[in-house]
């Protein structure tokens, strides 16, 4: 696949990536590492006391030690899910049902999980106290923050990899049934070898996605357990230190910078072997890579996943339907009122924001999985990891970076929705990138090279062969990018406006402000309109993608 | 490709119309660290009095303090309302303040503003213990009334309280402690040790523990007067408690934020916070803070719950210039265990 840069519709493509994440990534991070390790000269001033402190020490190695743990409990779990709805002949509303709750810690606010999982397993909580009668829980700390984590961030990992495990081609998995090879053994050598980079992808979002979090240590780590995004959120919060703050951020790079190329490295090792989607796919059989007490193991675990999840989440329902749960378990409809009249702003903002984000990150995020994936040009890597960088980092620091980069003319965007939207397409966009990375790296290039020869421009080959192979990844992203959109907070809290305002915004300042009733309303109101537009994102979807790889166009669960 | 430039294109032409600065004669932009439920009520009589719309936005100190600093060269916030005195401290350091002296100025007491003008105290604020009833009776306690009592055994891990690195309440029970133990640091710092012993979880927002002691996750929540009012307004079975040995007397205030795009306007609503009309609202909307203007009206509850709390009257110069080593010595000592 060498294409060099005289192609006439490569080229622009890049220089375009490339501006924009010039514009709205390097940019507003070249401001703060200026404003951080600047003064009157290079310096590293602002880090010296950091690094006296016992808790930003304590914090590198805790973060990095959470960020592990989560991975792999996040990874293991979305795995098990994943071959459990795609694999186990399951009916299928059970398999809404499944993709349903699990969605749920997913598409609420940050906030919204870890203080619906107190309710239920913190102490007097209505699990751990109402019916074990446990009287000293402590949910605080490490156990509380993986625990929250792992449930927030799996379904990330059962996305990407429902995709992956959907897309491997049965007719391997039957060969080598016809060879011999036992179901264990064919799962071992043929279905995990084929879902490696899928795994890995999966490992790297939400290991990712733990290093940035903050919401979830905020309310359940603790002192006891400092982790990095906390600290640097409290360095620059509570001891209005942006310098310190920021450069506790950067220190997060590191971590993400290594998690990243050692998920390349591992990848590419394994080269083309994860060819599942040729141009010669026979029709596909029946799995049977799945034994029964496989299955009653997977339906075991999963099954109390969910109804952890379930009953965290009816608690918050609960919470949102009396006049102040604990206190006056009366029913009443105020809190839905109020979000109806008062809040009314920040939900038409919000969905707004929401909508210009999806068919702009979802475009960037599967050019850019192509440009990755596909071509050649000098860079590739560094845009790569330049465009995944907002990810990386906490949303505090982004917010800090944008506010600084745009608040001045000829740049003035704060204030605008511009701004809100571009934060999340080049702060969330990620889950595409690496969605479309994945699901290409399953596709033979034979098949764009027949469009090639066949005389097809490039930009034909792009619309017309690999946008509907990509379909299921762009489908994934677009969902994330709006999942995010409604519920993110740590960057949007700094960009916000007199103008645009947030219903994240607005629920945190209920948790803070004990407004539980009305932030429990607003997290009913977003996990609904959520659900609703990912129905809404997989019909249309269904449609589009009639006849054309029926199999991952069941990404999301019909 | 060509189809993704249009698209561009054509969603940032969209953007540029639809972004509008906002600034009007005939408009203030706030930026708060009070409750919208607090401040809400409160703007609103203003603009039905003068006709001038407040927008505003609700960040927390530091969060408000880190983006006024941000925004430096072209302020978007006209005026910072609602925020504990420390926020001001470092907001002056950052010079995103200037000073600016009510017709009223001179009535407000010393220790409650800036000698410069840069900030004044809007309302006075306090600490107060507030203890799950249930959980006391089954424990068979009784509600705490001085510092010491909450180095009870019996209050393992029952006690949340604020993080000392999230500004305002912790602020506020540093110092009460400090002030309570005689200015004599050391016992201050010592005492703190003993009862990080019993604190279950410090939380990062300054009345967090409100609703987990409404709900019975913990016994005794440490926090502001405000939070303590809201919850047994709400329903909770709260027990509201001073200790004997006192607690400091903090500030909320008010300042015109540097290069006001809005200056004229601001000002005025800035003269209107320190009128009796305004200051009798913190009684009337039930904010449950003390006015700073001599002669307002106070909340007959707030008045009886105030003649058991002895106010320890806070040096303001002090706090801003210590409030980071406070913090600091609280992180590497009293949290280390």
């Amino acid at each position: 696949m060498n294409r060099s840069l005289r192609d006439p519709v490569l080229l622009p493509a890049v220089l375009l990536v490339w501006a924009a994440v010039l514009l709205f990534v390097l940019y507003p991070l070249a401001r703060l590492l200026f404003l951080t390790f600047w003064n009157g000269g290079p310096s590293l001033d602002a880090v010296a006391g950091l690094v006296r402190d016992w808790t930003n020490r304590a914090a590198l190695v805790n973060s990095l030690v959470l960020a592990a743990l989560v991975g792999v409990a996040g990874t293991a779990l979305g795995f098990m899910f994943a071959l459990l709805t795609v694999r186990a002949n399951l009916p299928s509303w059970l398999r809404r049902a499944i993709d349903a709750v699990v969605l749920l810690p997913l598409i609420s606010p940050p906030f919204t999980a870890a203080i619906a999982l107190i309710f239920a397993l913190g102490p007097r909580g209505l699990i751990s106290y109402h019916v074990f009668g446990l009287t000293k829980v402590n949910i605080y700390g490490l156990s509380g923050t993986l625990l929250s984590e792992t449930l927030t961030y799996f379904p990330v990992a059962y996305l990407t990899l429902k995709a992956v495990v959907a897309n491997i081609d049965p007719n391997l998995e039957d060969s080598a049934f016809s060879l011999g090879a036992r179901r264990w053994r064919v799962f071992r050598t043929v279905t995990l070898p084929l879902a490696t980079p899928g795994v890995a992808n999966a490992f790297l979002l939400v290991s990712a996605a733990s290093l940035a979090d903050f919401a979830t240590p905020l309310i359940l780590a603790g002192t006891k357990f400092p982790v990095l995004p906390t600290q640097a959120f409290l360095q620059i919060t509570g001891l209005y230190d942006m310098r310190g703050g920021a450069a506790l951020c950067f220190l997060l790079l590191v971590p993400a910078l290594a998690i990243f190329i050692g998920q390349r490295r591992w990848i590419e090792r394994r080269g083309g072997s994860f060819v599942t989607v040729t141009g010669k796919v026979g029709a596909a059989t029946r799995v049977k890579s799945l034994s029964p007490p496989a299955i009653v193991v997977l339906g075991v675990v999963c099954g109390l996943v969910v109804l952890l999840v379930l009953i965290c989440y009816l608690l918050i329902l609960a919470a949102s339907l009396v006049r102040g749960l604990g206190a006056d378990n009366t029913l009443s409809f105020a809190h839905y009122a109020h979000v109806f009249s008062g809040g009314l702003k920040a939900v038409r903002d919000t969905l707004i924001i929401a909508t210009l984000c999806m068919p702009l990150g979802g475009l960037f995020a599967v050019v850019l999985g192509f440009l990755v994936a596909r071509t050649q040009f000098p860079g590739r890597r560094a845009l790569e990891f330049a465009a995944m960088m907002n990810y990386a980092l906490p949303g505090t620091i982004v917010g800090i970076a944008y506010l600084l980069a745009f608040n001045d003319p000829p740049l003035a965007l704060t204030g605008t929705a511009f701004i809100l939207v571009v934060c999340y397409v080049f702060r969330y966009s990620l889950a595409g990138t690496r969605a479309t990375t994945a699901v290409l790296a399953q596709v033979d290039p034979s098949i764009e090279e027949a469009s090639a020869s066949l005389g097809a421009r490039r930009d034909v080959t792009f619309r017309r062969i690999v946008l509907p192979l990509v379909r299921p990844a762009l489908l994934a992203g677009m969902t994330v990018l709006f999942i995010r959109a409604m519920t993110a907070i740590s960057a949007t809290i700094f960009l916000v406006s007199l103008n645009w305002s947030l219903v994240t915004v607005r629920i945190l300042e209920g948790i803070t402000n004990l407004e539980l009733g009305q932030a429990s309303a607003f997290s009913m109101l977003v996990i609904a309109l959520v659900y609703l537009a990912v129905v809404i994102a997989s019909l249309a979807m269904r449609r589009l993608n009639a006849g054309s790889l029926g199999q991952a166009g069941a990404l999301l669960g019909g | 490709m060509d189809a993704l430039v249009k698209v561009l294109v054509a969603v940032s032409v969209i953007f540029t119309m639809t972004a509008a600065p906002a600034s009007a004669a005939d408009t203030v932009n706030v930026y708060t660290a009070w409750p919208e439920s607090l401040s809400q009520p409160i703007f609103k009589a203003y603009t039905a009095k003068t006709g001038v719309a407040i927008n505003f936005i609700r960040l927390s100190t530091g969060e408000l303090v880190a983006r006024a600093t941000a925004e430096k060269n072209n302020p978007r916030a006209d005026v910072i309302w609602g925020a504990p005195g420390d926020g001001f401290a470092a907001a002056k350091e950052a010079g995103i303040i200037e000073p600016y002296k009510s017709p009223t100025w001179g009535q407000i007491p010393a220790e409650l503003k800036d000698r410069d003008g840069y900030y004044t105290a809007v309302s006075k604020n306090t600490l107060v213990f507030m203890s799950n009833a249930k959980l006391l009776k089954e424990k068979n306690l009784k509600p705490p009334t001085s510092w010491n009592d909450l180095l009870d055994p019996a209050y393992k891990g029952q006690i949340q309280t604020a993080d000392a690195r999230t500004s305002g309440t912790a602020l506020t029970r540093m110092l009460s402690i400090y002030y309570a133990f005689g200015k004599d640091e050391e016992k201050a710092f010592d005492y703190q040790k003993k009862l990080h012993k019993n604190v279950q979880v410090y939380t990062k927002s300054g009345g967090g523990c409100t609703v987990p002691a409404g709900l019975g996750q913990t016994t005794v929540c440490i926090a502001h007067m405000p939070d303590a009012m809201e919850a047994k307004k709400k329903g909770y079975d709260m027990v509201v408690t001073f200790p004997k040995e006192g607690v400091a007397a903090v500030i909320e205030g008010i300042a015109l934020v540097k290069g006001a795009k809005n200056r004229d306007a601001a000002t005025k609503f800035i003269d209107w916070t320190f009128s009796k009309d305004m200051q009798d609202l913190l009684d009337k909307n039930d904010v449950y803070m003390l006015p700073t203007l001599p002669g307002a009206s106070i909340d007959a509850s707030v008045q009886a719950l105030m003649k058991e709390a002895k106010l320890l009257p806070v040096d303001l110069e002090w706090v801003g210039k210590n409030r980071k080593r406070l913090v600091e010595r609280w992180v590497s000592e009293t949290i280390k265990e």
